[in-house]
């Protein structure tokens, strides 16, 4: 404020000097950064009071007296500049950015804080750094950019869900997902369509973010309270600039691949082990068995040998139904902003449409955003903001998120008998498919349809009122519309439909979130050296969900495909849902000449879903900080240049359950013989409240040689009290589970970041930064001494609880399971450990040992930049190290035909038991009892198909060549770059499934492409 | 300062606002899906929608959708698996843990808890109900009870004529329990242990006599309790309870009633082709689409893969349970072509004796490529769409068959034989002459006919202590083999202290 004043004062100086003796000088000043014009940058005679300041095109007109021959140009964020006039008319100025002096400014709760003064385990990832990656939604971008935040695909579905866990999973039952917050409205990250998955956070086009801050310790996140215990993920959006209207252009091109195509058997080699497998049972003739089980015994097969039988076996043909129904897509992506304003007003505006398709089409994604955003000072107290973010998202859906659905083609593509012909020979669909798997799902992918219409708004409009200099109050308001539609069609003409005669359903889903925050922010600075500052608010949040759906079925015609169409209604649903939630916080920061840094906050918060006594929690946080590089001894380093102690403690809640978890119901089900039904749902709690996360934080922030090696080093200790747990409830007691507020979870950690640069000369440097995070995640006590969960006992003392796949979902727990013990040699039959480490067929409940959990407690990211010129690479890897996981569909495979007829894994079927004293882990193929030994568990059983999900994935690189300012400002360009990207391009892992890069049960789940693309970015 | 202090007042007052706001600001959101547990049932209409949960229940797989027909039959004697889509194959090759499920556990005791929430409702009375209603609702509730409750008993619990002792420890019947749970404390800490088998039976007695008392004979339709489905039930529970007297005089009473026609050698097919089955004293009543249990699950899926019997080339279900060669023997089953092409299904039926039950079973299609089958077609989409059948649970001609066994126990063979006898004669079948342990085997050999598919055998067996011996697959489980019971679900009985789990779990 008192730099507005002392401008204003210059400015009066200057007119008043106007009347001496003097010459014109004009000129520009422009940014080093972007060469745009700078409004508004001071611009005085050095020795002087005279001076003037910017227009919006960054020029300048002023009177210089005689004898002066000095200007000194200034702008904040920017090195002042001196330059002399000499006999120049004409000074034209270039202010570099000031990195040292502004510093790296961060978004923390409701306010901002210079980097430096930071006092929590905070991480910021810029929008540049994900600028153009051809994702649909910012938080997959996220992966490996930040310690301590672990990113999950839920599946490769364009606009899917994300798996994003802060700092562990700290939730069994209750939501383990952040608080996103976009410009000051908090969203719900849930995604509720029905037959795909639509991330809502899909509504943001990436390329208009700014930056995104995660606040992970408890304290950082306190001031969130209720929200905030799986931490808090902050963006901001891109602002408008004063100055002249600036335009951007981007666009992005290019292709999805499937990473991986399974190697499975051709249609000769299953036959063979077929005829092994019958062998193997004892089968006299196991060559018409092996082909009859593919529908390919002749009719006269009792007059045909052995051997002539043999010979229709090997002479069956293959088909790739992988490469068929599997392959490449386009992608594409447009989008124009503008932005500009004067020095009252600003504004940003962009459109964009994106388009991707993923691997198993028509699933795809298309998408179109259109933002504005508003700044306009009214008064010299009153600022306006507004931000208005519209997006559609159409999406077609998929047969089905996963499961061993016939006619699911991620399911089927690699199970399906190899030797079925995908046509006939007149080029119509052959659809007498042999194997269990009867559908042909290249005709069951183009005859269904289905899609889902995501229409969002998120917008908000916010006052800010300066009472005093020091002291102003900001109003907000925020909305959050999720409207999501869909249909989806079984077409008569397959077999899913044809039964019913085609089946149609609808739904809809209709969320509304509004929220208000008042805040009221003061700071004061005493004796130059005690900077005082606290801030005051309230918040409320209400959010209520419904939505009507109806499935039909009977329809005249397969063109007829809506849901009213069909002659017989099967249901009519609908749904209404909804919660409230107001808090009142504070915060206080102290700090002593930067040096010494105090910050205390606290949270008193209520959510409508706890039980009527114990709706409202108390959240404190205390934090402290220790600039050790201030210190004098440090102050002249020239090694030392930035060094920061910090130390936190917080409580963070979580109120992530159903809306009416505490309550005692009646809902609707049961409906008998036509009649309404309905039946006790849930147990009452009435104590049912918070469970809260206490989390000790000590960091360390380190800057070394010009901040040429700089980074964070944390380490901490998250606890969830009070566990907000399904307590299981004996079945015979007539329920499953209660919700109550019992047991306690610890996720401990290091967090370590460091970002380099090594070489910067001669216009060459390369970047490096890196982040490595070990997470050890544990049950602590459960409830009555018990050491793991009667319901669920691999949610255990001492294990890792496993991370939950989408939100709602209870976390699996560890694999409690009996430990395989490979093939007998000499039998070829699978064998376990049992308890005592003795070998057994037949392993009991009690062989079951824990072998870790979905939830891997290593991960990070690996970034590299290189420059020279105008061009730049970028090569950025992701891995993950320490997960187990079912894959399902490797289940499938691994099965190697014996229990169902589906195709096999090549390499699966090579490591089959085949003679005595072979060692291997594949048993010996059966055809009788499910393809098991008879009085022996099935071949899956324990931990046989466990497989370890660790990966280094090269996730992307990215060619790019920015042309010469200089040359193109005679086209009227300011800005071309050019690049070509490829995603996933490589990745290393011992997996023999899809990608080890999933969540969920992984059966028949649309696995994550390899993107390629090329962009050209324009401004002018 | 002055101003200063002003604007320190009005801060004061903003906090003061917040706080007012705070205190003041509702966070009641109220369900509108769902109604608070308590008052819930005390409406009439209430206590009627209760009960039609109870029913529902019954309908779901683990217990009358398919388990206690499908698997239980699977568990004995009756047929093969046929590996179309994996189903029921470990229960057919009698693999240990591979029985009656844990959610026929979890779902008869959620069913048996709303029944006792209904019978504490009833006794506190309810407002607007007439006494009729009062005394309908209890008898239907109490038959229900009774019917979980003796389900769970026969299937955890050796069955009283026949249990098995001798160096084990007997584990007794199963965790009885009367009162409703609604409450979190009750729900935490009442942990039940099994009740004696003789006590349980005692209890679906008393439930049984008191739902007679109360109940009409005909009741609101054979979907719905009736005195005369209490009388036919009470009649089955005492047969395998050994009360020869209560199971014949039960039987006499029951055959006795208007409820359900026994069919014969010309309406014995026709009845099954209906959708409510003429024999049927009670039924799980399949009403709606919606309620079908589906192409994977359901009765007509598990046992055969058409769609319908007018078209066999339209892709039905499974089929994953099919006849094995002792049912093909005994209605002479054997593939036959009936026109050309033989690639068309619907050429192709089956050989058949003079076994008018012989008409239930014909050739399935090849659309699931597994090969043409002989398949059973009790359950056919009866109810006019796709896998809707009602599902008969007592059907009137094993009042016949009770009264038969128990008088062959009583010592009135000549009344047993020459009940047999008429009863063949209804199935186009000859008379036999036969006495003592052969008469006794000629009556369960009848059982066996009479309601394969229909998840009688593995009791049947279970109750004289006979062995499970099978060809296909070759599987023989003898009567002291562990896998004639079920596990209790784990989490239950680590969750229960008092709870004793099954020998050899």
């Amino acid at each position: 404020m008192k730099k507005v004043l002392l401008l204003g004062l210059m400015l009066l100086f200057a007119s008043a000097a106007a009347f001496a003796q003097g010459r014109v000088v004009t000129g520009t000043v422009t940014s080093g950064d972007d060469g745009l014009p700078l409004p508004g940058a001071s611009v005085v005679v050095k020795g002087t009071t005279i001076g003037t300041a910017t227009d919006l095109d960054g020029k300048f007109s002023l009177n210089v007296p005689q004898g002066s021959n000095v200007l000194v140009v200034s702008f904040t964020g920017f090195t002042a500049q001196e330059a002399s006039i000499g006999n120049r008319s004409v000074v034209d100025v270039v202010l570099q950015a000031d990195i040292a002096s502004l510093g790296e400014v961060i978004v923390t709760g409701y306010g901002t804080q210079p980097k430096r003064e930071v006092t929590g385990a905070v991480s910021s990832v810029k929008g540049d750094v994900i600028q153009n990656l051809p994702v649909q939604s910012f938080d997959r971008a996220l992966q490996g950019r930040a310690s301590g935040v672990q990113v999950r695909s839920a599946n490769g579905l364009p606009g899917g869900a994300v798996n994003i866990r802060i700092r562990g999973v700290g939730s069994v039952n209750a939501g383990n997902e952040p608080l996103f917050i976009v410009d000051g409205v908090q969203l719900n990250n849930a995604a509720n369509s029905s037959f795909t998955q639509a991330n809502p956070l899909a509504f943001l086009n990436p390329n208009d973010i700014e930056s995104m801050e995660i606040l992970k310790d408890a304290a950082s996140a306190a001031i969130y309270g209720s929200q905030a215990a799986n931490g808090v993920v902050i963006i901001t959006t891109k602002k408008g600039k004063s100055g002249k209207a600036r335009f951007e252009f981007n666009a992005f091109g290019g292709q999805t691949q499937p990473m991986k195509y399974l190697d499975v058997l051709g249609g000769a080699e299953w036959y063979t082990m077929r005829r092994e497998a019958f062998q193997n049972s004892g089968n006299t003739l196991p060559e018409a068995n092996a082909l009859n089980n593919m529908a390919r015994l002749p009719s006269n097969w009792q007059t045909l040998t052995a051997a002539e039988l043999e010979a229709i076996g090997q002479g069956l043909p293959t088909y790739d139904w992988q490469r068929e129904v599997m392959g490449t897509g386009n992608l594409q992506n447009y989008e124009l902003s503008v932005n500009g304003g004067d020095d009252k007003t600003t504004f940003f505006v962009s459109g964009s449409y994106n388009y991707q398709q993923s691997s198993f089409q028509p699933v795809d994604f298309e998408r179109g955003t259109v933002r504005t955003s508003l700044s306009h000072k009214a008064t010299n107290r009153l600022t306006l903001e507004t931000s208005i973010n519209l997006a559609t998202v159409g999406q077609n859906v998929p047969f089905s998120l996963d499961g061993s659905f016939l006619g699911n083609p991620a399911f089927s593509a690699s199970l399906v008998l190899p030797h079925n012909p995908i046509y006939n020979e007149d080029g119509t669909f052959n659809q007498a498919i042999g194997g269990v798997l009867g559908q042909n799902i290249v005709l069951v992918n183009e005859y269904n349809s289905g899609k889902t219409r995501t229409n969002t708004l998120v917008g908000n409009a916010a006052a800010t009122y300066k009472i005093l200099d020091n002291l102003s109050y900001r109003a907000l308001v925020g909305l959050d519309y999720n409207l999501i539609q869909e249909d989806r069609y079984r077409d008569p003409r397959t077999p899913d439909g044809a039964g019913v005669r085609g089946r149609a359903t609808a739904a809809t889903d209709w969320r509304t979130r509004f929220i208000t925050t008042h805040t009221l922010n003061w700071n004061k600075t005493f004796n130059n050296v005690h900077n005082v500052s606290a801030l005051a608010g309230f918040e409320f949040v209400s959010e209520t969900r419904q939505g009507i759906n109806g499935e039909s079925i009977n329809f005249p015609t397969f063109q007829f495909r809506y849901v009213d169409s069909g002659a017989e209604p099967v249901f009519v649903g609908g749904f209404w849902t909804g919660y409230r939630r107001q808090g009142a916080f504070m915060s206080g920061n102290y700090s002593y000449k930067e040096k010494y840094l105090f910050t205390v906050t606290a949270r008193y918060d209520g959510s409508s879903r706890f039980g009527a006594d114990t709706k409202y929690g108390l959240f404190p946080s205390v934090r402290a900080g220790w600039n050790i590089a201030m210190e004098d001894f440090l102050k002249e380093s020239e090694i030392v240049t930035d060094l920061k102690l910090r130390a936190s403690w917080g409580r963070a809640g979580n109120d992530q359950i159903g809306n009416f978890a505490a309550r005692g119901l009646y809902g609707t089900g049961g409906n008998y013989a036509g009649q309404a039904g309905m039946r006790p749902t849930s147990l009452p709690n009435n104590n049912l409240s918070w469970e809260t996360n206490e989390s000790v934080n000590l960091g360390l922030d380190y800057g070394f040689f010009s901040n040429k090696l700089t980074g964070s080093i944390e380490v901490f200790d998250r606890r969830t009290k009070d566990l907000l747990l399904n307590q299981p409830v004996l079945w015979q007691n007539g329920f499953s589970t209660i919700a109550n507020n019992v047991g306690e979870l610890q996720n401990k950690g290091f967090e370590f970041e460091l970002n380099t640069i090594n070489i910067d000369k001669g216009g060459f440097s390369w970047r490096t930064a890196f982040n490595f995070s070990y997470i050890k995640n544990q049950i602590i006590s459960l409830y009555d001494d018990l050491q793991f969960l009667p319901a669920n006992p691999g949610i255990a003392v001492g294990q890792s609880i496993g991370n939950p796949p989408v939100p709602g979902a209870a976390a699996p727990g560890s694999w409690f399971v009996q430990e395989y013990a490979g093939v007998n040699p000499a039998t070829g039959r699978p064998m376990w450990y049992d308890i005592n480490r003795n070998i057994t067929y037949l392993p009991l409940a009690a062989d079951r040992i824990y072998m870790g959990s979905n939830l891997a407690p290593y991960f990070g990211g690996f970034n590299n930049t290189f420059r020279y010129k105008g061009f730049e690479l970028t090569a950025f890897f992701t891995y993950e190290y320490g997960a187990v996981v079912s894959d399902g569909q490797y289940n499938f495979l691994r099965e190697n035909g014996t229990r169902l007829t589906l195709n096999a894994l090549r390499e699966v079927n090579d490591r089959r038991w085949t003679e005595p004293g072979q060692i291997t882990d594949i048993p010996r193929n059966l055809t009788t009892n499910a393809g098991n030994e008879t009085r022996g568990a099935g071949r899956n059983s324990g931990s046989a198909a466990l497989l370890k999900a660790d990966f280094i994935r090269l996730a992307q690189v990215t060619v790019g060549y920015s042309f010469d300012p200089s040359l193109l400002r005679s086209l009227g360009i300011n800005r071309a770059r050019v690049y070509a990207q490829g995603l996933n391009l490589w990745t290393y892992a011992d997996y023999p499934g899809y990608d080890p890069e999933f969540v969920g049960i992984g059966t028949g789940q649309v696995p994550l492409t390899k993107n390629y693309t090329i962009g050209l970015q324009l401004g002018f | 300062m002055k101003r200063n202090n002003s604007i320190y007042s009005k801060l004061a007052t903003l906090f003061i606002g917040f706080a007012v706001v705070l205190t003041s600001c509702d966070l009641e959101v109220n369900p509108r899906q769902s109604i608070d547990a308590v008052g819930a049932l005390d409406t009439p209409n209430g206590i009627d929608a209760a009960i039609n949960s109870i029913y529902g229940r019954l309908r779901v797989e683990s217990n009358y959708g398919r388990d206690l027909l499908a698997l239980a039959d699977a568990l004995a004697d009756v047929g093969r698996t046929t590996s179309n889509s994996g189903r029921l194959i470990g229960e057919n090759n009698n693999q240990p843990n591979a029985h009656f499920t844990a959610g026929f556990w979890q779902n008869s005791y959620a069913a048996i808890n709303e029944a006792n929430l209904v019978l504490d409702q009833l006794q506190k009375g309810v407002p607007g109900a007439s006494a009729a209603q009062l005394a309908r609702w209890e008898g239907e509730t109490k038959f229900l009870r009774a019917l979980y409750y003796f389900d769970l008993v026969k299937a955890y619990s050796y069955i009283p004529t026949a249990i098995y002792t001798p160096g084990v420890t007997d584990q007794g019947g199963i965790p009885l329990e009367l009162d409703g749970v609604i409450t979190l404390e009750k729900a935490l800490t009442r942990q039940t242990p099994r009740a004696t088998i003789d006590q349980v039976y005692n209890q679906i007695y008393a439930d049984l006599n008191s739902s007679i008392a109360l109940l009409t004979v005909a009741g609101r339709g054979i979907q719905y309790a009736s005195g005369a489905a209490a009388t036919a039930l009470l009649s089955r529970v005492a047969l395998y309870r050994g009360d020869w007297a209560t199971a014949a005089s039960a039987a006499t009473t029951a055959l006795g009633t208007s409820v359900g026609r026994v069919t014969g050698v010309d309406n014995y097919v026709s009845g099954w082709r209906q959708s409510a089955n003429p024999e049927s004293m009670f039924e799980v009543r399949i009403q709606l689409a919606a309620e079908s249990l589906g192409v994977n699950v359901s009765l007509q899926s598990s046992y055969t893969a058409l769609l319908n019997l007018e078209n066999k080339n339209a892709q039905g279900g499974w089929g994953d349970f099919i006849p094995n060669a002792t049912i093909l023997g005994f209605f002479g089953l054997a593939p036959l072509q009936i026109g050309n092409p033989a690639s068309d299904n619907n050429n192709w039926d089956v050989t058949r004796n003079s076994d008018v039950r012989a008409g239930l079973y014909t050739t399935g299609n090849t659309v699931r490529g597994a090969g043409r089958q002989i398949e059973s077609t009790k359950f056919i989409s009866k109810n006019g769409f796709a896998f809707g059948d009602n599902i008969p649970v007592i059907r009137k001609s094993e009042m016949h068959l009770n009264r038969a066994e128990a008088n062959y126990h009583l010592g009135n063979e000549a009344e047993s034989l020459a009940e047999l006898n008429a009863f063949k004669a209804l199935r186009g079948l000859g008379a036999v002459t036969v006495t003592g342990q052969a008469l006794l085997d000629e009556i369960l050999l009848e059982r066996f006919k009479e309601f394969a598919f229909e998840g009688h055998r593995f009791f049947d067996l279970k109750r004289y202590g006979r062995p499970i011996i099978k060809t296909t697959p070759a599987v023989n489980v003898q009567f002291d083999d562990f896998r004639i019971l079920p596990p209790i679900p784990q989490r239950e009985v680590d969750g229960n202290p008092n709870l004793n789990q099954n020998r050899g779990y």
